[in-house]
């Protein structure tokens, strides 16, 4: 239940430039997400058809031997993308799994570009912050 | 293979179904399960869920953006801290020996037990302090008449504060820290509490991307196990919204409560045996 407070709170009625960021946001953000997580299932759902037909066996392998300890397999991405068009069951499973962290990567993209055209600095600094956190994971990982 | 795919599907769905009508999101319950009945180390599982808390994420959060339940402005504001937290806490999830992240898991499965029994479902909505109005963290949500009412935010560096812990732990044990954010905008930003759940769901894509990628940069994610998660977890949650409108909540949190102290009993015994 929403109950207001006994003053009413004060109220700043949001400018044009406001509405429209928002009204652009709500509409595009949804089809955005619901776009990526698609492409990203039908990724996913493809290569595990594919290992099941091809590679039973290898798939069996991997699963214990992360069950027995950790596999690291740090291959160049460039690598990995050849493997995936050759039809690597194993490559298009991780490239599926690259497509769905696209998804926030995307999201925060599209905020950052839609305040740069409008000229919302502080929010592009906030965006901008956020995407250079996310590089900032993707190095990370790379050095260990 | 289709025995083991089958079952990790079959794991994951539950997981995400129960996820979703907890309100906890399908992380909390999909590491233990990994763990405890897939038998898979505790880093492994981690990096698998994050995937499947993007996913649940971008999926839930839609409906939410659309109505204009969710505040994005906040959201985007307070991603600031929780990505920071993320990949910090992603980054020392492989530095970190297993026993003592069963052991914050199982500390976080109570606060996730005691956050479900005090939730509260009455709202206040604030004046915006300056800050919050210089930054327009304001919105509209329909009050029980229909009309809108008009809300905004407090206190906004102490909700950030909570917003890094947040994202420290989606990081380091694979969760969405639903829970924490929602306490974060709830009772720290006194948002009212749809607004925090919907702006929550929508940051935690962001807070376990950002951890997701340290680990898929790292070479550390487990295809083999996250794929099946992922779509799991997904397929679950999307059932457990559909089921929640027509649940007995009270009656589930009860149970949830039960669920969430008996893996933070397990997890905390695995963490002692570890030592």
């Amino acid at each position: 239940m929403v109950e207001p407070l006994e003053t009413p709170p004060s109220r700043t009625a949001p400018d044009a430039t406001t509405q429209e960021e928002d009204r652009i946001l709500r509409r595009w953000t949804p089809i955005l997400l619901r776009t990526i997580l698609i492409v990203a299932t039908i990724v996913l759902i493809f290569g595990l058809v594919v290992m099941a037909r091809q590679a039973p066996g290898a798939y069996l392998a991997r699963f214990h031997a992360v069950q027995a300890g950790r596999v690291y397999a740090q291959d160049p991405w460039q690598k990995m993308l050849d493997q995936a068009e050759h039809g690597d069951p194993h490559a298009i499973v991780i490239f599926g799994l690259m497509v769905l962290t696209l998804v926030p990567l995307a999201r925060v993209a599209f905020c950052f570009l839609l305040f740069l055209r409008e000229r919302d600095w502080t929010y592009v600094a906030f965006t901008a912050y956020v995407l250079c956190g996310l590089i900032v994971g993707v190095l990370l990982g790379r050095v260990g | 293979m289709l025995t083991v795919l089958g079952g990790l599907l079959g794991l994951a769905f539950g997981a995400g179904f129960i996820g979703a009508l907890s309100g906890l999101g399908g992380g909390v319950f999909i590491v233990p399960a990994l763990v405890i009945v897939a038998r898979v180390p505790m880093y492994d599982a981690v990096g698998a869920s994050l995937i499947s808390v993007v996913a649940t994420s971008a999926g839930a959060s839609v409906a939410f953006v659309r109505d204009g339940w969710t505040n994005l402005r906040v959201a985007m504001v307070l991603e600031c801290a929780t990505v920071t937290g993320a990949v910090a806490g992603a980054f020392m999830a492989g530095h970190i020996a297993p026993w003592i992240l069963e052991a914050l898991f199982a500390l976080v499965m109570l606060q996730s037990a005691y956050f479900t029994i005090q939730r509260q479902d009455t709202e206040m909505l604030p004046h915006p302090d300056p800050l919050c109005a210089r930054l327009k963290l304001e919105g509209e949500l329909p009050g029980d008449d229909g009309r809108l009412m008009h809300y905004g935010a407090r206190n906004l560096p102490g909700g950030a504060v909570l917003m890094v812990v947040a994202g420290i732990t989606s990081g380091l044990l694979g969760i969405g820290s639903g829970a924490l954010k929602v306490i974060a905008m709830d009772y720290i930003m006194h948002l009212p509490l749809k607004v925090s759940s919907a702006t929550s769901n929508f940051m935690i894509g962001v807070t376990a991307g950002a951890g997701a990628l340290v680990f898929l940069s790292r070479g550390a994610m487990a295809g083999s196990i996250a794929a099946p998660v992922a779509l799991g977890v997904t397929a679950g949650a999307l059932l457990g919204s559909r089921v929640l409108p027509h649940a007995n909540v009270r009656a589930l949190r009860a149970m949830f409560v039960v669920i969430l102290v008996l893996i933070a009993l397990e997890m905390g015994w695995r963490a002692l045996k570890g030592i």
